[in-house]
């Protein structure tokens, strides 16, 4: 479904390009993991198909209609969503509300339904006392299976995550990662996840390595 | 909508925050709301003293013109010889001219002397001795001075005395229209208790000037003047009860025969205000103004106009300087806070949502934060005005003093102020110390234009803080 054609970023400050000529697809129902080494561009490629960025060469495509005729801000309302190490949620409000809040604004078929955030809120191990209460009171694990529960309650057929376990222990980020696959097989979705760490890469059904400005598709193990 | 329930969320759960800035727009709100109050106060304070004075006409000798002649008379003369000012008495015809004009409508003529008494016993009160009294001018021109002052006029109804209830009947009837030509009085209760007079008696009062003839009148009411009303009575008067009031043509009578069918002034009510300075054009063309004046009673009216404008401008400055300051300081606040929540306007950008939902998530919760600090400057608005405001009228009350102590030197330097036999009309010339007071009152009109300012104020401060929001990249938010 998503498609990078010659897709190529660079920093204006920096001399050469971060990578070039990148053509990857991603498809629904899949995870994939990216990998790499820090500051060789996984974040910027991440933003770059958020829609948070244009490419400086090349175009990424949505079922062959190009982001940019998609237009980026209906891009990130309707076909994307996304998770981030951080500052994910809003602050005042409680997991209920964060739900709920995305669905309206993303136009989300079971916008207003309270019922339905409350039952994947409680499938993510979100008790019924956590959700109502502001999500400042709950710990960074629960609050990134928050922001995951966020993603899983829009249409968004599109799932990005910036280092999603980045700063959870073993037991959250196993249990996180057991989510995107959910995301990914049950909801059909596609899920793309930007990682250091290894053990969470396999556990995704595709691994990239970015390295020398170019993805690097591994063999699962 | 789901930026209002944001909004809603977020001033809730931000409380302290909200609290700072109920307070702070309260705070800038209520200089703004007094300031508005102020003005309206001296708007309404203008009209209302229009109201009061400017709708009446006098017509009067030119003491001006005389006093001129006077004066140039004197100068000639060597010795200090007492200059002799001569002022023509109003002709009624003259009056009745005037009384044509279309916008005049009843008008009431005055002429006063005094007599002695002779039947009954003058009341005599020690407050009243030394001063005596507020006796305008406070000259005794020695053959025209009695105990007893006597006020002619049309009907005691329209004298300033009556009809801003200084003065009331309380037994009997007052003068009308029906007592001309006859010997019907009006006397004060105090005078007729301590004389056992009572309406249908008669009492007898001697003539000051000329064959010094017993008259003989006859009481038709009583009525009851208060302390105030004393800078009526004549010089010699002693205390404010020894005035009497009968038709003019009595009075006219006493003063003798040259003084048939003149007043020492008329007072014409216009029945449209607007046009009293038409009218008073109009009047003039039919009198010998060398002679006469016509002039409209509007010294206190100025007076009140000229220190409520500067009121209204003072607080139209207020206003304004609060505005724009209150706009600056709310912006900054806003600019301030809008920085403080870069993370969560990239978390919204990142869901797609619009700026201008943004913006208005924004504008709704200062919105929220608005009506609150509304109700709280409704009500610290009109103690601020209230405070400012007697501040103002306090200093408007020191200008009115100066004003008054200059026009009362006059009166006193001119010997012989009072006519001959005559002792200045009762009440026609009743200074109306009226002080300009701010009646400072709250009503749903200032509310909704604080409202309005408020809004505008709120407006204003989230478009200069917006280019923030607008230009905010949600990847270098959430990103970098
Ligand atoms: N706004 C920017 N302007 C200039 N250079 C930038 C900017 N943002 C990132 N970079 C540079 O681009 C390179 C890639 O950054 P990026 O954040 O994409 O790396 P990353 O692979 O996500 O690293 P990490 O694993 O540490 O998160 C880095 O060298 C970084 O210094
Ligand atoms: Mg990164």
């Amino acid at each position: 479904m998503l498609k990078t054609k010659d897709l190529g970023y660079w920093y204006q400050t920096a001399n050469e390009p971060l990578f070039k000529n990148v053509n990857l697809e991603f498809e629904t129902g899949q995870s994939y993991a990216i990998l790499g080494h820090s500051g060789t561009g996984k974040t910027t490629f991440l933003s770059l198909i958020a829609g948070l960025d244009q490419p400086k060469a090349g175009e990424i495509t949505l079922d062959d209609r190009s982001l940019k005729q998609i237009g980026l801000t209906a891009y990130r309302r309707h076909h994307v969503a996304i998770v981030f190490q951080a500052y994910n949620l809003f602050t005042y409000m409680s997991p209920l509300n964060n739900l709920m809040t995305a669905m309206a604004i993303t136009n989300a078929s079971h916008a207003g339904d309270t019922d339905y955030a409350r039952q994947i809120l409680r499938n993510l191990g979100i008790g019924e006392d956590q959700m109502t209460r502001n999500v400042q009171r709950l710990s960074g694990g629960q609050q990134q299976r928050v922001a995951i529960a966020r993603t899983m309650a829009c249409d968004a057929q599109l799932v990005v995550a910036d280092e999603p376990t980045g700063n959870l222990d073993e037991d959250n980020t196993r249990a996180v990662i057991a989510q995107f696959q959910k995301i990914a097989h049950d909801q059909h979705k596609c899920v793309i996840i930007v990682t250091h760490e290894p053990d969470v890469a396999a556990q995704c059904d595709h691994q990239f390595r970015l390295e020398n400005k170019q993805f690097k598709a591994l063999d699962p193990a | 909508m789901n930026f209002i329930k944001r909004a809603g969320l977020n001033v809730w759960a931000k409380k302290g925050r909200s609290l700072l800035l109920i307070l702070v727009s309260a705070a800038i709100l209520m200089f703004v709301l007094a300031g508005l109050l102020i003005r309206s106060a001296a708007v309404k304070a203008t009209n209302q003293a229009k109201a009061d004075v400017g709708a009446t006409l006098t017509l009067s000798a030119n003491r001006q013109a005389a006093f001129k002649k006077m004066n140039q008379s004197s100068s000639s003369t060597t010795k200090r010889s007492r200059p002799k000012l001569t002022l023509t008495p109003v002709k009624l015809s003259d009056a009745t001219k005037i009384a044509k004009l279309s916008h005049v409508g009843s008008y009431n003529v005055t002429s006063s002397t005094s007599v002695n008494a002779k039947s009954y016993d003058t009341v005599s009160t020690s407050t009243g001795m030394g001063s005596s009294g507020g006796g305008p001018g406070g000259m005794k021109s020695a053959a025209s001075s009695g105990d007893t002052q006597i006020n002619g006029v049309s009907a005691t109804s329209l004298t300033s005395d009556f009809s801003n209830q200084q003065s009331k009947i309380v037994k009997g009837r007052g003068i009308t229209s029906t007592d001309r030509n006859t010997n019907h009085v009006v006397i004060e209760k105090e005078l007729a208790s301590q004389n056992d007079l009572s309406v249908g008696d008669t009492l007898t009062v001697k003539e000051t000037s000329g064959s010094k003839d017993t008259v003989k009148l006859k009481v038709v009411g009583i009525y009851r003047a208060s302390s105030s009303s004393s800078s009526s009575a004549g010089p010699m008067s002693t205390d404010p009860s020894n005035t009497m009031y009968t038709s003019y043509t009595l009075a006219n009578t006493v003063k003798g025969s040259k003084y048939a069918n003149t007043a020492d002034s008329v007072t014409f009510n216009v029945t449209a205000p607007s046009q009293v300075s038409s009218v008073k054009k109009s009047g003039k063309a039919l009198i010998n103004t060398s002679k006469y004046t016509l002039s409209t009673d509007d010294a206190s009216y100025q007076m009140v106009k000229s220190s409520m404008a500067s009121v209204e401008s003072f607080a139209n400055k207020i206003v304004w300087l609060v505005a724009i300051a209150g706009t600056i300081i709310l912006a900054l606040i806003v600019i301030l806070m809008i920085r403080e929540r870069r993370f969560e306007i990239g978390v919204l950008l990142s869901l797609g949502e619009a700026r201008w939902k943004i913006v208005a998530q924004f504008l709704t919760e200062m919105i929220m934060v608005l009506v609150v600090a509304l109700v709280i400057a409704g009500a610290g608005g009109k103690l601020v005005g209230n405070q400012l405001g007697a501040q103002l009228t306090k200093q408007t009350a020191q200008t009115t003093q100066v004003t008054q102590t200059q026009s009362g030197g006059q009166n006193g330097g001119q010997p012989g102020g009072q006519s001959a036999g005559g002792h200045g009309g009762p009440g026609s010339r009743t200074q109306s110390t009226q002080q300009a007071k701010l009646a400072i009152t709250v009503s749903a009109v200032d509310l909704a234009e604080l409202g309005g300012f408020g809004l505008a104020i709120m407006f204003l401060s989230i478009m200069l803080a917006s280019g923030g929001i607008l230009r905010l990249q949600p990847k270098k938010v959430l990103i970098e």
